[in-house]
């Protein structure tokens, strides 16, 4: 067996997204699972193609959620009733229905940036560097261009043996991709 | 100017990725800006000029250049603060309801619409702020642990309306630039220029479009359209709950949170046709903002506008209804007052006028469509300026009444801050675009003709 | 035959409604003669219930045909039925059009005279002429507008082409008509149990509580039905999910009116307005007020954000119909303290009521249902789901 220099994997390169769903299931199908789609635009039914769990992002942000709930009703239940109690307009200090929507607020508030921050930490961005920047073509994978791109660190990963596979799944071209 | 419409698509047909990406992204890289924007764009700077002047004379001499007096304390700073924080709620609405509602026409004026509700949103906060007098410790409104041991009092609705403002802007902030990424990296692997690359590139936080990156996205942005969706209601409601909750005749009104809501997404969807018309004509975008989006966007108004002349005249009959003098004196003055002018006007613009868009032969002539979201722009502000001004102007005592007159520097403020929202909006324009490329991919057909390569 | 299993399944339900008429009147004439009073304020309770299932079901199809979506092409017939039941609620509004001086303090000259509040409204609004004047109006409107669109949507089964523009055309000054109407109903007959009292938000908080009672017996009706043709068509998950989904929005709509008009009344302070709350916080009653807000607001907000719960037609149909029980509980919370300051005090006629009349309005509803083929033809839609069916 010849020795390559480390690559991060081979990339097969399509102009359609369907080509693509075809080529992932396939590729899962052959035993690959150190793989990833890129794609200009969400295709739906890639990452169950991939054989990804569902993510658990909502799961996440409804704690943030509450979270922000409890943060916002309890600041204002000690700034009025602990810390800095006044009376105005004879209201009683625990005046919690004038505490509803700021509590609102904060668990939208806390909720969304939960949201954000926790879908960006999943993702590992901002990620400036990765491999894949090194193909050329890669650049149209923003515009009309869909690859899949099987890593080296796949066990089955077989410079030859992938190259062939992937060319068997008709892309536009396969590339190697330098890590 | 008319076309036809009923199955008008909502992206014109003859469009692959690589047309739909170049159209909207060539708006920014490739063509030079028409001469419209650079005339606009003047327009908009010189505003933003007399908007810091207003603002320098402000802080040197104090509120007082203002017309504000004793008994109308809020005069054109909170008609121009509610005014808008409405126009941006259309922006919300928009981008998060209807895509909750799969209404695949929204995406392409979105995008549009998300900038328009930033850029409101900061006008709206300059009127609260500068009308703080010492605007330069506004800061003093968040909780926070002070030197001068004291908090804020929450049971009063402009604290809250702090928590609802900031809130809103943030959350807008982020739903927009989420919606951004996927564009920035196309925008950074499209341009030429090596500074704009690298400042895309940084926006694009090293977006590479990945199978499972697009999974969490799309769930963190359903996510979002579904939570901005209650917070925009709760943003419109806050803010009428400043007036509503005081005693005062004409603010004190049980409906005023879904009745503002109303108002608010109404004079929104009137900016949004307001700009949209002739923007889409000026940069040829007539292939993604066709007549089915006018026409969709005219019947929103409608119904809006039918929400709100309920609330008119639900306000009329409880004055009718109410055994209360003070009552019944607001809608008499409110119809023969000093200030009828304003509102008969209100009720010509935000209720007569609309009625033109039940007939499709009105809303399918853009003139006529973009003439009629002017005159509603107008009337929400009328409105307002009625709620402010009639009832704060004469109320419970006689001796106290007083007249409000706006000075010049209210004047400039209100268009400072117009000459603020354009000159934000044109340069939205000319450096990102101003359609959600990514979702109209969605909408097109891969490729028009396969160039197989090796 | 396409239809008879459905048909037969309606006749199977007919059976237990039927019963129900039956036992919930009887009690209901016994009723009659123990105490009349009692008897018509419990009755204006269960009027408002059902009836209002009309107007929501009127409000939705509305909106619908306005809107588009395939749940609207999906439940336009039961909506169309229960709509059409309004004929049956004029009917059965003539007890209280009868009986107003047991249930309306206004009705009684001896308590208007020498309060200047009464007087006033009394002399504008609520006296008897006007009252049976508007009455009659409402129904004219709402009986109207329900044999209008549901005539029309057969016409349009029949292939008239004109039906089609002609029920986009109507719906939208038809939810004009409705939203005036129900907002003066819900005056006249519920907030003037307490005629010193006034609420703008009144009339819309009724609406929410329509739509959203009218979408709840959606969900039941193609529940039950969801296994026989041609209802198996559409009472797919993504249906359900839909229906879940609407349902949610419309209980938060309700729980934001509720509480905005609370946050108004409770920081305006007024006495005029207070006692209304006052009222209703006390005696036990704080402690209904405690359980919608639990049970109306919070269990559903977190049952229905669950995507699996609402594409199951089981489970969603087990919490349509505990909300729908609350629904009524939030009727009752909202009239009842008007007759019994004092606390809650049900009562069997309560029940008795609730039954009858429930069971003459189903019996009409379930006579509608079955008249009319399940799934409108000619629908721009129709030919939607059919592709649909087929994916290629």
């Amino acid at each position: 067996m010849t020795t390559y220099r480390p690559i991060h994997g081979l990339m097969a390169e399509f102009d359609d997204p369907d080509a693509l769903l075809a080529a992932a299931r396939a590729a899962r199908d052959a035993g690959y699972r150190r793989m990833e789609a890129y794609t200009p635009q969400p295709v739906h039914g890639l990452t169950e193609a991939l054989g990804r769990r569902p993510t658990r992002l909502p799961w996440i942000v409804l704690g943030g959620g509450l979270a922000g709930a409890v943060a916002g009703f309890g600041l204002q239940y000690w700034i009025n009733v602990v810390a800095y109690p006044l009376n105005i307009g004879g209201r009683p200090l625990n005046s919690w229905p004038a505490f509803i929507p700021p509590t609102f607020e904060t668990t939208v508030l806390f909720s969304a940036g939960t949201a954000v921050v926790a879908m960006l930490a999943l993702n590992k961005l901002p990620m400036p560097y990765h491999p894949v920047f090194n193909v050329k073509e890669f650049e149209r994978a923003s515009t009309d261009r869909f690859f899949l791109c099987i890593e080296a660190g796949d066990p089955l990963f077989h410079h030859k043996h992938t190259r062939t596979f992937l060319l068997g799944l008709e892309p536009l071209r396969v590339q190697e991709v330098k890590s | 100017m008319t076309e036809t419409r009923e199955a008008a698509p909502v992206v014109a047909p003859g469009h692959d990725y690589a047309s739909a990406t170049a159209a909207i992204s060539d708006v920014v890289l490739r063509r030079k800006p028409p001469r419209a924007w650079f005339v606009t764009f003047g327009l908009g700077f010189l505003g933003v000029l007399v908007l810091f002047y207003t603002m320098g004379v402000l802080v040197l001499k104090g509120v007082g250049i203002w017309g504000v007096n004793i008994p109308v304390g809020w005069g054109f700073d909170i008609i121009n603060f509610v005014w808008w924080i409405g126009i941006g709620h259309a922006g919300t609405l928009i981008s998060a309801i209807l895509l909750l509602l799969r209404q695949e026409w929204r995406t392409s004026i979105n995008r549009f619409a998300e900038a328009m509700t930033l850029f409101a949103v900061a006008c709206a906060a300059m009127f609260p702020i500068f009308h703080l007098g010492r605007p330069w410790v506004f800061y003093w409104m968040l909780p926070y642990p002070s030197s001068t041991g004291m908090w804020p009092q929450f049971r009063s609705p402009l604290i809250w309306d702090v928590f609802a403002v900031s809130t809103y802007f943030t959350v807008s902030l982020l739903f927009w630039y989420v919606g951004l990424v996927p564009d920035l990296a196309t925008m950074r692997d499209r341009v030429k220029n090596k500074l704009a690359k690298v400042l895309y590139g940084i926006g694009a936080l090293g977006w590479r479009g990945a199978a499972s990156h697009w999974e969490r996205y799309e769930t963190a942005y359903l996510l979002l359209a579904g939570l901005s969706t209650p917070l925009v209601v709760s943003v419109h409601s806050v803010v009428s709950l400043d007036f509503a909750v005081a005693q005062l005749p004409g603010w004190h009104s049980t409906m005023f949170p879904p009745y503002f809501v109303a108002g608010a997404i109404y004079s929104g969807f009137a900016m949004v046709l307001t700009l949209l018309i002739p923007l889409r004509k000026l940069y040829g975008m007539g292939d993604f903002i066709t007549m089915r989006h006018m026409d969709n966007m005219a019947k929103v108004m409608l119904a809006t506008g039918l929400i709100v002349a309920y609330g008119y005249g639900l306000e009329a009959f409880t004055a009718w209804y109410s055994p209360s003098d003070f009552e019944q004196t607001l809608q008499r003055t409110r119809m023969h007052g000093p200030y009828a002018p304003f509102y008969w006007s209100l009720i010509l613009c935000n209720v007569l006028v609309p009625q033109l868009l039940w007939f499709r032969r009105f809303r399918s002539r853009l003139a006529v469509l973009w003439v009629i979201s002017l005159v509603v722009n107008v009337g929400m502000w009328l409105e307002r300026f009625v709620i402010v001004v009639t009832s704060l102007h004469r109320d419970f005592l006689p001796s106290s009444w007083g007249m409000y007159t706006p000075t010049i520097f209210d004047i400039s403020f209100l268009l400072g801050t117009i000459g603020l929202f354009l000159a934000c909006l044109f340069l939205f324009i000319r450096v990102l675009p101003m359609i959600s490329i990514f979702e109209v991919r969605t909408l097109v057909s891969p490729n028009k003709e396969r160039g197989k390569g090796t | 035959m396409p239809g008879d299993p459905i048909r037969r399944e309606l006749a199977r339900l007919r059976r237990p409604a039927l019963a129900a008429a039956v036992i919930g009147l009887a009690a209901c004439a016994a009723g009659f003669f123990l105490d009349r009073q009692l008897l018509l304020r419990s009755y204006l309770l269960a009027f408002l219930f059902w009836t209002g299932l009309s107007l929501g079901s009127l409000g939705l199809l509305m909106v619908q045909h306005l809107s588009g979506g395939r749940w609207g092409f999906a439940i336009q017939r039961p909506l169309e039925a229960a709509a059409k039941v309004l004929p049956l609620c004029a009917l059965l509004f003539l007890p209280i059009l009868l009986g107003q001086a047991e249930i309306y303090e206004w009705a009684h000259e001896d308590v208007v005279a020498g309060d200047p509040v009464l007087e006033l409204r009394v002399g504008r609004y609520l006296n008897t002429p006007f009252f049976v004047a508007r009455a009659v109006l409402y129904f004219l409107v709402w009986c109207g507008l329900a044999l209008l669109l549901a005539g029309k949507s057969r016409a349009r089964d029949e292939g008239a082409a004109s039906a089609v523009k002609w029920l986009k055309g109507v719906s939208g000054p038809g939810l004009v008509l409705l939203g005036l109407s129900i907002t003066f109903a819900s005056i006249d007959w519920s907030m003037s149990t307490e005629p010193h009292w006034f609420s703008t938000m009144y009339g819309l908080h009724y609406m929410a509580g329509y739509g959203l009672s009218a979408l709840l017996l959606m969900v039941l009706v193609m529940a039950r039905l969801r296994h026989w043709e041609p209802a198996s068509r559409v009472a797919q998950p993504p249906l359900f999910h839909d229906l879940g989904t609407l349902s949610f929005a419309l209980t938060m709509v309700w729980a934001y009116f509720s509480f905005s008009q609370y946050l108004i009344v409770w920081s305006g302070n007024l006495p005029e307005e207070t006692p209304w709350y006052a009222r209703r916080a006390q005696g036990g009653w704080e402690a209904l007020a405690a359980a919608l807000l639990l049970l109306h607001f919070v269990v559903p907000f977190f049952l229905l954000l669950s995507r699996r719960l609402k594409r199951s037609a089981v489970v969603l149909a087990r919490v349509a119909l505990c909300l729908l029980a609350l629904r009524v509980l939030d009727l009752y919370w909202v009239l009842a303290p008007a007759f019994h300051p004092a606390g809650p005090s049900p009562h069997w006629l309560d029940l008795a009521t609730l039954l009858g009349l429930g069971g003459l309005w189903l019996l009409v509803f379930y006579r509608n249902l079955g008249a009319a083929p399940l799934l409108a033809r000619e629908d721009p839609r129709a030919a939607q789901l059919e592709s649909q069916a087929h994916p290629a």
